[in-house]
């Protein structure tokens, strides 16, 4: 197993000038670690995870794994294992000999081939299924298989592309449980690329999360949640969204709250924001509550109930704004509900670069890109 | 119901108009090839198993069948090697890779008698391109259709020429049905290229494969005007095939039973191995390796 370590690396497929798929990512990944890329399509996340595996060139940068620089190395001698969404199981091949393949290619010896195989085999329970071809399995076995073929090669690195996310929903989250099993047992250095932000909090150590080529904030998933870096990270972390209102800050009133149309929101002192400065307001559905004798009523359009938690869509002076309370069966639309916000479960981000106001760093080993 | 009616009719009517032109022909030769008759006009006469016992008494047909399968075969294994080999070169990204795939498809568009004359005027031992190039650095042009290997040969390269660009294409076409992600998962496990070749390239292909190679073996083996337009042949029957041989008997020895007789047998011969080759490489994809 090994560290991984990123130092600016960029990725162009259009030449030295740009447009950047992946810009400046810098980032360590620690031994053991399993870090989680996440981030809308388009973002650089696969790029990125490619460039590690040696798939694709970087454009500038240095990439080491284990404390050795692999940048110019091709994908055979980094050993590095990569798992891909759509699986890229070897059609005409058995499972066995699709496993085996990597190990035959390295001219290991026929037992040792045989006996890694088998052990893999045995902890993805795949034994009954060697003889198969990969057509004859499910979109799950299947799976297992690709995680298998990367297990027998014992890498320093595995490597997850979306492996999840071609399967149906249930079965993604047993997948996930086994890849979160797997990797608390073997202890190995991962990286695991997803669009889905569910995925990424219950499997990361880490998660870093990204945009147009850019890291956005990278941290514990729960670092993220509670203190975004910016209003992408809070709109993404997070589910339902978090509400964000536009407004101005003014102390008008001798202290410091938001102003937006009719709604004016008390804040904390402890942000860099002045009087005046146009700012945007967050607060997490989960986070409001209904207070009686709270001045701000919510109107009440849509009542959603998943069993242990009911979700209100609504209006608030004029704001759309989604609530997540314990269940309430008696809630009906066209209610008015007072609602307060809990002043310290509010986030403040600058209107105009989406950055937070509220703190000075994250909690995650590198800074937060300044976000263009 | 009257949408269902007319499709059942035009159904009916295709497979009886199909059954009128290849069944009728097919039918009437094998008929013919029992009786001996001088010309289509006279009137047949039986003739039984006869024609059968001549033409396989005849070392004439035995000599044909083995140049018919040597020219077969090994126009087939160049036409499948050089295909392969250009359809990936032609896979690959390049500048101008439309204008080279058009140039490879081109031989394919000529007519094969306009193939045969070209062929003929480049290799004319008296006057042609290769003798002129020869002579001018001194060495002497061998006159290619008076030798059975370089008969053979030319008829080989002739063929090549005309037709590696259908398996060009269709292994071009094949090509693009493998998932590059295949090839990616291959490098990251530490393959090289010509492992990569033989373990996702080739199983990739082994569809088209199978029907290029019996489309081309069919074609090959029953060809006749290539191999007429060439040497007719010569020399000395050392390039008959078995259907020069058959037109031979029919048409310039009015032998229309025997050469009925030599077709029939052609044909047979070619539905046995279609048979067999079909047998062990199907098409159908999901009977691979059960």
């Amino acid at each position: 197993m090994a560290r991984i370590s990123l130092q600016n690396v960029s990725k162009s497929f259009g030449g030295d000038q740009g447009p950047w798929a992946v810009n400046k990512f810098s980032l360590e990944v620690e031994d053991g670690e399993l870090v989680v890329f996440v981030g809308p399509s388009g973002c650089g996340k696969s790029t990125t995870l490619r460039m590690i595996a040696g798939l694709d060139d970087t454009t500038s940068g240095t990439i080491t794994i284990g404390g050795r620089d692999v940048t110019g190395l091709p994908p055979k001698d980094r050993n590095v294992a990569m798992v891909f969404q759509n699986y890229a199981l070897y059609p005409q091949k058995s499972v066995y000999d699709n496993m085996a393949f990597g190990l035959r290619v390295r001219g290991e010896a026929k037992q040792e081939i045989d006996r890694r195989v088998r052990a893999a085999a045995a902890s993805l329970d795949l034994e009954s299924l060697l003889h198969r071809k990969p057509r004859q399995l499910s979109g799950g076995q299947m799976q297992r298989v690709a995680l298998g073929r990367a297990l027998v090669r014992d890498p320093d690195v595995f490597l997850l592309d979306e492996p999840l996310s071609n399967l149906d929903a249930k079965l993604r989250v047993k997948m996930r449980e086994e890849i979160a099993t797997l990797h608390a047992r073997l202890g190995a250095t991962m990286i695991f690329v997803t669009h889905d932000q569910v995925e990424a909090m219950t499997l990361g150590d880490r998660i870093v999360i990204m945009r147009d080529g850019l890291i956005q904030q990278a941290g514990k998933p729960l670092e993220l949640y509670d203190r975004p870096a910016n209003t992408f990270v809070a709109g993404f972390i997070g589910s339902p969204e978090m509400n964000l209102i536009d407004g101005q800050l003014s102390d008008a009133s001798g202290r410091l709250e938001v102003r937006s149309g009719d709604l004016s929101v008390g804040i904390p002192e402890k942000t860099f924001a002045r009087s005046g400065q146009n700012v945007t307001l967050g607060i997490r559905p989960e986070h409001l509550v209904i207070s009686n004798g709270s001045p701000l009523e919510m109107t009440v359009n849509l009542v959603e109930q998943i069993g242990a938690q009911t979700y209100l869509m609504g209006t608030l002076a004029g704001h759309k704004m989604r609530a997540v309370l314990q269940r309430r069966d008696e809630i009906r639309a066209g209610d008015k509900l007072p609602i307060a916000f809990p002043s310290e479960r509010l986030h403040l981000f600058d209107s105009t670069s989406g950055a937070s106001l509220r703190m000075a760093q994250t909690g995650g080993k590198i800074g937060v890109m300044e976000n263009a | 119901m009257v949408q269902d009616r007319r499709i059942v009719a035009l159904f009916i009517g295709s497979i009886s108009l199909l059954a009128f032109i290849i069944g009728g022909p097919l039918i009437y030769a094998v008929m013919l090839s029992f009786y001996s008759a001088r010309s289509f006009m006279s009137e047949p006469e039986w003739a039984g198993l006869s024609n059968y016992i001549k033409v396989l008494q005849d070392p004439l047909f035995w000599n044909s069948l083995t140049n018919g399968l040597t020219i077969a075969l090994s126009s087939i294994v160049l036409q499948v090697v050089l295909g392969v080999g250009i359809a990936m070169v032609l896979n690959k990204r390049f500048l101008g890779q439309t204008v080279a795939r058009s140039i490879a498809i081109l031989p394919y568009f000529l007519p094969t008698v306009v193939a045969c004359l070209v062929a003929q005027w480049v290799l004319e031992p008296n006057y042609g391109l290769v003798k002129s190039a020869l002579a001018s650095i001194g060495v002497g042009m061998l006159d290619w259709s008076s030798h059975a290997f370089t008969a053979k040969g030319t008829i080989i390269l002739v063929s090549v020429w005309l037709w590696t660009p259908f398996v060009v294409t269709c292994v071009l076409a094949g090509l693009q049905t493998i998932p590059t992600q295949l090839y990616e998962a291959a490098r990251v496990d530490g393959a090289g290229a010509w492992t990569q070749f033989w373990h996702i390239t080739i199983p990739g292909l082994r569809s088209v494969l199978i029907v290029v190679i019996l489309l081309r073996g069919i074609w090959m083996f029953n060809k006749f005007d290539l191999i007429w337009l060439l040497t007719k042949g010569g020399p000395l029957n050392q390039t008959e095939t078995l259907p020069t041989l058959a037109y031979r008997k029919s048409f310039i020895e009015y032998n229309l039973g025997g050469g009925a007789a030599v077709a029939t047998i052609s044909f047979l011969l070619l539905s046995g191995v279609i048979l067999i080759y079909l047998r062990l490489f199907p098409i159908d994809d999901a009977k691979q390796g059960r």
